[in-house]
């Protein structure tokens, strides 16, 4: 998570710093640089530089008027996020999500669903339909089961908390999914404890074997970036029910 | 031509944004929106697609009022780099709908003035700065900043190989930072 980039020589890092700017850094350097401008103050200078140097070219580009939905589109997803997160100036060290030996751990997390998919089909109320995924999220420290994620399709995903979950009055749960091929998580919206909710996924691809869900801790209005950044609460991935 | 509009307070638009003053965002939409509409599409070259970015910078700028940092740089650049950053995370998940180099401009000399590219009557420092590198190196910022080419699109619009043209970008940005300090 700390990174030293000590015997990385000034021009290296204006080189890397503009190419991020320019955008032809391969994917994975490129999140990598976004990683590292967290906790960097150098590289960050480097790139907000680089930003204000070529800032101008973006007048190359010919205007085009936006379609008159787009401004509804926006006005709509605005009221659905209510008002905006309260102001930070800083952002956590590092974002969770790009740190790949906590995906490599978590495999192993996955056992928790084959014992624990008796649990969760005892529990009362079953669904209309045989689930054909289940997810069983587990807390990433005690791997103690706090929610289960079950979809008896691949486009509409339960999620059913096992117990109570208590966070700060000043917090959120928000809840995210990553396949494996994706590059970032994405939200599936704010959870309450204790709340069970029907998600449509139809603005997403199909539900895989393996897709990653989980529960972070954000601010009441929920991330302010729209990738996970807060720590992790419960975490588990899906597994395809014989 | 697009350019800031002098009279706006975008920092200010920011601050009001933090605040929750929806009427600040539609002003900023007002001003903004065809021109980063337009530096979206130009990256993804996709109309629907360039707003779907454009609606997801507004969603950005809005949550991420509160953290803009005025000492980092100026708050228009960091409305531009919100989107253009949006785009090019677009276009690298895979969704450019018109691969790079099946749109209209042919693949050229290296030494033709690019078309699409106007930068007679520009009088920003960069566009000085960029008359004085050689046209290969001209080119190959542009393509990527402008079009948000990759080093192999770069190398396939300009018949170059692909380590000249990882070269190119090198030598051009070293001179544009020297250039422009």
């Amino acid at each position: 998570m700390i990174t030293h980039h000590s015997d990385e020589r000034p021009d290296e890092l204006q080189q890397l710093a503009g190419e991020y700017v320019l955008g032809t850094l391969p994917g994975e350097q490129q999140r990598a640089v976004q990683a590292r401008l967290q906790h960097d103050p150098a590289l960050r200078a480097a790139v907000d530089a680089w930003e204000q140097r070529l800032l101008e070219l973006t007048t190359l580009a010919e205007p085009q008027q936006p379609s008159p939905q787009l401004r509804q589109r926006i006005e709509r997803s605005l009221d659905s996020l209510g008002s905006p997160a309260p102001s930070t100036s800083r952002q956590p060290a590092d974002s969770w999500w790009n740190l790949l030996p906590l995906w490599r751990g978590l495999a192993g997390a996955g056992l928790f669903a084959s014992l624990l998919m008796a649990l969760a089909l005892l529990l009362g109320d079953p669904p209309p339909a045989t689930p054909t995924y289940l997810v069983v999220l587990v807390a990433p420290h005690s791997q103690a089961p706090g929610w289960v994620v079950q979809a008896s399709d691949r486009q509409q995903v339960q999620l059913i908390p096992l117990g109570e979950t208590v966070i700060p009055a000043d917090k959120a749960l928000q809840f995210w999914t990553k396949a494996d091929h994706w590059q970032a998580p994405v939200s599936l919206g704010l959870v309450k404890p204790g709340q069970t909710l029907s998600l449509p996924l139809d603005k997403l691809p199909p539900l895989e074997a393996n897709q990653l869900f989980e529960l972070t801790l954000e601010g009441v209005q929920g991330s302010p970036t729209g990738k996970p950044t807060g720590p992790i609460q419960f975490i588990g991935r899906a597994v395809k029910v014989i | 031509m697009s350019l800031p509009e002098p009279g706006f307070d975008y920092q200010g638009c920011l601050a009001a944004c933090a605040q929750g003053q929806r009427q600040a965002l539609r002003e900023l939409y007002d001003l903004e929106s065809a021109r980063l509409l337009g530096v979206a599409r130009r990256i993804v070259r996709d109309s629907a697609t360039a707003e779907d970015v454009v609606h997801d910078a507004f969603v950005r700028i809005w949550t991420g009022a509160g953290s803009f940092d005025p000492s980092r740089g100026s708050a228009r650049g960091w409305i531009y780099s919100i989107t253009r950053h949006l785009a090019l995370n677009f276009i690298r998940d895979g969704a450019r709908l018109v691969p790079a180099g099946e749109e209209d401009e042919p693949v050229s000399a290296v030494s033709e003035q690019q078309p699409g590219f106007d930068l007679q009557a520009r009088s920003a420092k960069i566009f000085d700065c960029l008359d004085q590198l050689e046209p290969s190196r001209r080119s190959c910022i542009l393509h990527a900043y402008v079009d948000g080419c990759t080093h192999a699109e770069i190398a396939q619009k300009l018949g170059a190989p692909l380590g000249t043209v990882k070269a190119w970008i090198k030598r051009g940005l070293s001179a544009l930072r020297e250039c422009m300090g």
